[in-house]
C-alpha cells in the first residue's frame, strides 16, 4: 500500500516536472511565432526593439509620434550635418497614449536631452479607433508594466485587453506575409541592421500645393483621451527634468488639423512648453509643396531633408545639443548615416 | 460565453485546477458551482430554465418512483410540461407567424411575439431531462434524492452548448463519484481538446466562405455549387465534431467520459449507419424514446397485424419500424428548423431509410444476381453511394426555403465549365486558404483513417514516449493558434449546432 502510494507520488512528481518543461517550451515556442508572424517594420515594433540595442544614454533627442516624424525627421541628416544624436520612436498613427508608454519605456535606457512630440495626435478624434494596429505598436515594449499599460489604454475595457495580452490572436494572421527576414531575431530592420535610428525614408514624389489657411488661433477641443495623455506626457516630461518641444510636422492637408494644434498648444502652456509648427506660413525654410511629399501627409526624402535641415538649426537654436560626431561611442551614428548615403547618393550632404 | 474565447480557456483552467484541490467527495460540487456560473454567464434565460427544469425533474422523477397509480398519466403530463415548454420557446416565433398569416392581420395580430433569446443548449438538457423521466418510468434508472446532482446532470457545462445528449446511466454516476487524476486520461484529453480546436478553427472555419456564397444565392457555375455543398457537409462535420471533441477532451482531463456523438460518418457504407455515426446520442435519445415506444404502440402493432394480413409475414414485421423510422425523421428534421426545408431534409432521409428496410429482399437478391461481393471494391463504392445520398440532403441542410434549394439543386447542372469553377472558387478564398483548409482535411482524414482501423490513437500518443508525442502536440498547439480563424482579421464564427 506504502509501495503503491509512493509509486503515485512519483508518477505525479515526474508527470509534474514533465508538464512544467513542456509548458516553458510551448511559451518559448509560441512567443517566438509571435515574434516571427509580427509585421515589425511601420507599426513602431523594430524602431522600440532597435532602442534596445542603442548604447546607453546615446540618444540626445527622442522623436516621439505618427508616420509624419518617422518619415520626416531624416536622423541620418541631423547626424550627419549637425552632429546631432537623434532617435525616432514612432509608430503609424501612435496615439498619445501609446507616446506615454514609449517614453516611460525609453527612458529606462536614454536620458535624452529633448523629447520632440509629434502634435499630429491631437487632431485624432476617435479614442479607440484602428484599435488593433495602436495595440500592434506596443508589441516592441518590453516592460510589461508598460507594455501592458499601453494596452491596456488603447482598449474601452481590461477585459478587451484579454485576446491582446498575447500577441498571435492579433498577429496570427499575417502567416501570408512572412519573409525569411521574420524569422531574424533581433529585426534586422528592413536590411539596416542595429545602427538604424528609426527613420524610414518615403521615396514617392505626389505634388500638393501650400495649404490655404487663416492662420488664427481658433481652438477646437481635442478628444478629451489625447488630451490626458497628453498632459501626461508633459508632467512625465517636467518629472524626469527633459525639455519637451511639440513639433507639427508640414503636412499638405493641415487645413484641418490647425484648430486641434491650436488647442494642444494651449494645453502644452499651461506647463510650461512650447513647440514649433511647421506649417506656419511664416516659416520659409524651401520646402516645396510641389516635390517634397510623398503623399497627402507623409514627407519624402527630399523633402525629409530639407525640413530636418531646419529642424536642427531651431534644435541647436533653443537647445545646448553635443556635436558627437568623432566620438567613438557614437559610431553607431556614423555607420547608419553612411549605410543611408551610400543607398541614397543624390541626397550628398552639404560640404 | 463560447468554448473558442479565451475567457472560456482562462475559466477551463480554473476549472481543472479547482476540480483537482477539492477532496474527492467534493469535486462533484465544483463541477456545479462550475455549471452554474456557466450557465449563468451564457444568461439569465439559460439559469432560470435550468432550474425550473431541475425542480421538475427532480420532483417528478421522485413521484414517479414513489406512486403506484397513475404513473403513466403523470408520465405524460411532466414529458407535455418538460418538451412543451421547450416547443414553445423553440417554435413560437414560427407558430405566431403562422397565426397571424392565417387568422390575423398586421394591425391585430393574434399572437405577439415573444422577444425572448433562447437558453443555451435548450434541447440538449431537456431531452437529458425527459430521458431520465422516461428511465425512471421504466426502471432502468433510480430517482435521484439530491436535486444539486440532477441539475449538474442537466447542466454539465461542457455538455450545455452542443450536447451530447447523455444518459442518466452514462453520465450521472461520472459526476459524482469524484475522479483522481490520471495522468494518461489528463494528457489524453487535453489531446482531445487540442485537436478539436483544430478541427473547428483550422478547417471548418475556413471553409466559412464557401457556405456564405451559397446562401448568397448568387449566380454560380454548378461545378462550384456542387463542391460548395459538399464542402458544407465537411465543415459542418468538422465543426460539430470539433466542438464535441473539445467537451469530451475537457471532461477527459477531469477524468469524466462524455458518449461519443461522431464516429466518422463519412466512411459510412449506408444511410443508416451513416445515422448511427453521426450526431450518435440524438440519434439514440429518438431511438430509445421515440422509434421504439412507437414500434411497440398499439397502433403499431395493429398497423403490423393488418400489413402481415395482406401482404405478407415480413412487411408485418417491417412496416411498423419503417413508418416509426419516418416519423422519427420528420420530427429530427423539425427539430433543426420549422421549414419546409426540415420536413424535406427529415423526410428524404426518413424514406430512403424506410425504403432501404421494406425493399431489402431485392437488394439482396439484385446483389446475388450481379454477383457483387461484400467486401472488397464494393466497400468504396457503397462509401461514395451514402456519401451521394447524404450529399443530396445538404440542399436542404442550410438553406431557409424549399424554393431556393430546388432552384440550387437546378443550377448545379448547368454551367459545368471547370475554368468558370476555378474562377468563382479562387475568387471566395485564395489558393493559401484552400491549401491549409485541404491540409487540414487530409490530417483529420489521415487521424479518422487510424480510427477506423480501430487505433486508439490519443490512447496510444498519451502513453507513447515524450520525444513524439510533444513535438505533434506543439505542431497541433502552433497549427491552431496561426492557422485558426480567430482574433483579428477574423469573425470568430458560433458553433453551427448551439442555436438548438
Amino acid at each position: 500500500m506504502a509501495q503503491g502510494t509512493r509509486e503515485r507520488r512519483r508518477m505525479l512528481g515526474r508527470f509534474w516536472l514533465r508538464l512544467t518543461v513542456f509548458c516553458v517550451l510551448a511559451v518559448l515556442l509560441l512567443a517566438y511565432a509571435a515574434y516571427v508572424l509580427t509585421p515589425k517594420y511601420d507599426y513602431g515594433i523594430c524602431s522600440m526593439l532597435n532602442l534596445y540595442r542603442q548604447p546607453l544614454n546615446s540618444v540626445d533627442v527622442l522623436a516621439v509620434g505618427t508616420s509624419l516624424f518617422y518619415s520626416g525627421i531624416n536622423t541620418n541628416v541631423l547626424w550627419d550635418e549637425y552632429g546631432i544624436a537623434a532617435y525616432n520612436l514612432c509608430s503609424a498613427e501612435q496615439p498619445f497614449w501609446v507616446s506615454y508608454y514609449a517614453i516611460r519605456e525609453a527612458l529606462k535606457t536614454q536620458r535624452p536631452k529633448v523629447i520632440l512630440l509629434d502634435a499630429k495626435p491631437s487632431a485624432y478624434s476617435s479614442d479607440y479607433t484602428k484599435r488593433g494596429r495602436t495595440i500592434l505598436s506596443t508589441y516592441g515594449i518590453r516592460g510589461l508594466e508598460n507594455r501592458f499599460g499601453a494596452m491596456l489604454a488603447c482598449v474601452e475595457t481590461p477585459a478587451e485587453a484579454l485576446g491582446y495580452l498575447t500577441a498571435l490572436p492579433q498577429v496570427h494572421a499575417y502567416y501570408n506575409q512572412v519573409t525569411g527576414e521574420d524569422f531574424i531575431f533581433p529585426p534586422d530592420n528592413g536590411g539596416r541592421g542595429a545602427d538604424w535610428k528609426g527613420y524610414i525614408e518615403s521615396d514617392e514624389v505626389e505634388q500638393h500645393q501650400r495649404p490655404s489657411l487663416v492662420w488664427n488661433s481658433v481652438k477646437r477641443n481635442l478628444n478629451s483621451r489625447e488630451e490626458a495623455y497628453a498632459r501626461k506626457i508633459f508632467e512625465l516630461a517636467r518629472q524626469e527634468g527633459i525639455p519637451l518641444l511639440i513639433i507639427g510636422m508640414p503636412n499638405p492637408d493641415y487645413a484641418y488639423d490647425h484648430m486641434y494644434y491650436n488647442a494642444l498648444w494651449a494645453v502644452a502652456e499651461e506647463y510650461g512648453i512650447s513647440g514649433i509648427n511647421y506649417n506656419d506660413p511664416n516659416l520659409r525654410y524651401g520646402l516645396r509643396y510641389t516635390s517634397d511629399f510623398a503623399d497627402w501627409q507623409h514627407l519624402n526624402v527630399k523633402g525629409s531633408m530639407t525640413f530636418s535641415r531646419k529642424l536642427a538649426e531651431d534644435l541647436l537654436e533653443r537647445l545646448d545639443l553635443t556635436d558627437h560626431r568623432g566620438d567613438e561611442a557614437y559610431a553607431s551614428y556614423d555607420r547608419c548615416a553612411q549605410q543611408w548615403y551610400e543607398q541614397y547618393p543624390t541626397f550628398i550632404s552639404k560640404p | 460565453m463560447s468554448i473558442l474565447s479565451a475567457e472560456f480557456l482562462l475559466f477551463g483552467v480554473a476549472v481543472v485546477l479547482c476540480y483537482y484541490i477539492t477532496p474527492l467527495r467534493l469535486r462533484w460540487g465544483t463541477l456545479l458551482v462550475a455549471s452554474v456560473g456557466f450557465a449563468a454567464l451564457s444568461g439569465w434565460q439559460t439559469i432560470a430554465h435550468l432550474a425550473a427544469l431541475t425542480a421538475l425533474t427532480w420532483g417528478g422523477a421522485w413521484a414517479l418512483q414513489k406512486l403506484r397509480r397513475g404513473r403513466r398519466l403523470l408520465l405524460a403530463a411532466l414529458l407535455a410540461l418538460d418538451l412543451g415548454a421547450m416547443l414553445l420557446l423553440k417554435y413560437q416565433p414560427a407558430l405566431a407567424a403562422w397565426l397571424n398569416a392565417r387568422f390575423g392581420t398586421q394591425r391585430n395580430p393574434v399572437w405577439s411575439v415573444w422577444e425572448l433569446a433562447l437558453p443555451l443548449g435548450l434541447s440538449y438538457f431537456t431531452f437529458q431531462s425527459a430521458g431520465y423521466l422516461v428511465d425512471v418510468y421504466r426502471g432502468k434508472a433510480a430517482a435521484q434524492r439530491n436535486p444539486a446532482r440532477v441539475g449538474l446532470f442537466l447542466g454539465f457545462f461542457p455538455q450545455l452548448a452542443q450536447g451530447p445528449i447523455s444518459t442518466w446511466k452514462e453520465l450521472a454516476g461520472q459526476l459524482t463519484q469524484g475522479h483522481a487524476f490520471d495522468p494518461v486520461e489528463f494528457v489524453s484529453g487535453f489531446q482531445l481538446l487540442l485537436w478539436g480546436y483544430f478541427k473547428k478553427m483550422v478547417v471548418a472555419d475556413r471553409l466559412a466562405p464557401t457556405t456564405e456564397a451559397l446562401l448568397k444565392n448568387e449566380a454560380m457555375p454548378g461545378l462550384s455549387i456542387m463542391l460548395c455543398v459538399a464542402l458544407y457537409a465537411i465543415r459542418l462535420y468538422m465543426d460539430f465534431s470539433g466542438g464535441m471533441d473539445v467537451a469530451r477532451g475537457f471532461c477527459g482531463m477531469l477524468g469524466i467520459r462524455l458518449p461519443l456523438n461522431f464516429k466518422r460518418p463519412f466512411f459510412a457504407q449506408s444511410v443508416a449507419e451513416y445515422w448511427r455515426r453521426w450526431h450518435i446520442t440524438l440519434g439514440a435519445w429518438f431511438r430509445s424514446y421515440v422509434l421504439y415506444p412507437l414500434t411497440i404502440s398499439r397502433a403499431g402493432i395493429a398497423l403490423g397485424a393488418w400489413a402481415e394480413k395482406w401482404l405478407g409475414k415480413r412487411a408485418g414485421r417491417v412496416l411498423p419500424s419503417a413508418l416509426a423510422t419516418l416519423c422519427v425523421f420528420l420530427l429530427i428534421g423539425l427539430w433543426h428548423s420549422v421549414s419546409w426545408n426540415a420536413v424535406l431534409y427529415g423526410g428524404y432521409f426518413g424514406l430512403v431509410m424506410a425504403l432501404s428496410m421494406l425493399l431489402e429482399p431485392l437488394w439482396k437478391a439484385l446483389r446475388r444476381g450481379l454477383k457483387l461481393p461484400k467486401s472488397g471494391w464494393m466497400r468504396p463504392v457503397r462509401v461514395a453511394r451514402t456519401w451521394l445520398v447524404v450529399g443530396f440532403a445538404q440542399y436542404f441542410a442550410f438553406q431557409d426555403s424549399a424554393q431556393t434549394s430546388f432552384a440550387l439543386l437546378r443550377q448545379s447542372f448547368e454551367n459545368w465549365q471547370l475554368r468558370d469553377a476555378a474562377a468563382q472558387l479562387t475568387a471566395l478564398m485564395p489558393g493559401l486558404e484552400w491549401g491549409i483548409a485541404l491540409a487540414g482535411a487530409m490530417a483529420v482524414l489521415a487521424v479518422d483513417l487510424l480510427c477506423e482501423r480501430k487505433v486508439d490513437v490519443c490512447g496510444v500518443l498519451a502513453r507513447g514516449r515524450v520525444w513524439i508525442r510533444w513535438p505533434l502536440m506543439l505542431l497541433l498547439l502552433l497549427a491552431v493558434l496561426i492557422f485558426g480563424v480567430y482574433g483579428a482579421g477574423y469573425d470568430a464564427t458560433a458553433f453551427l449546432y448551439t442555436q438548438f
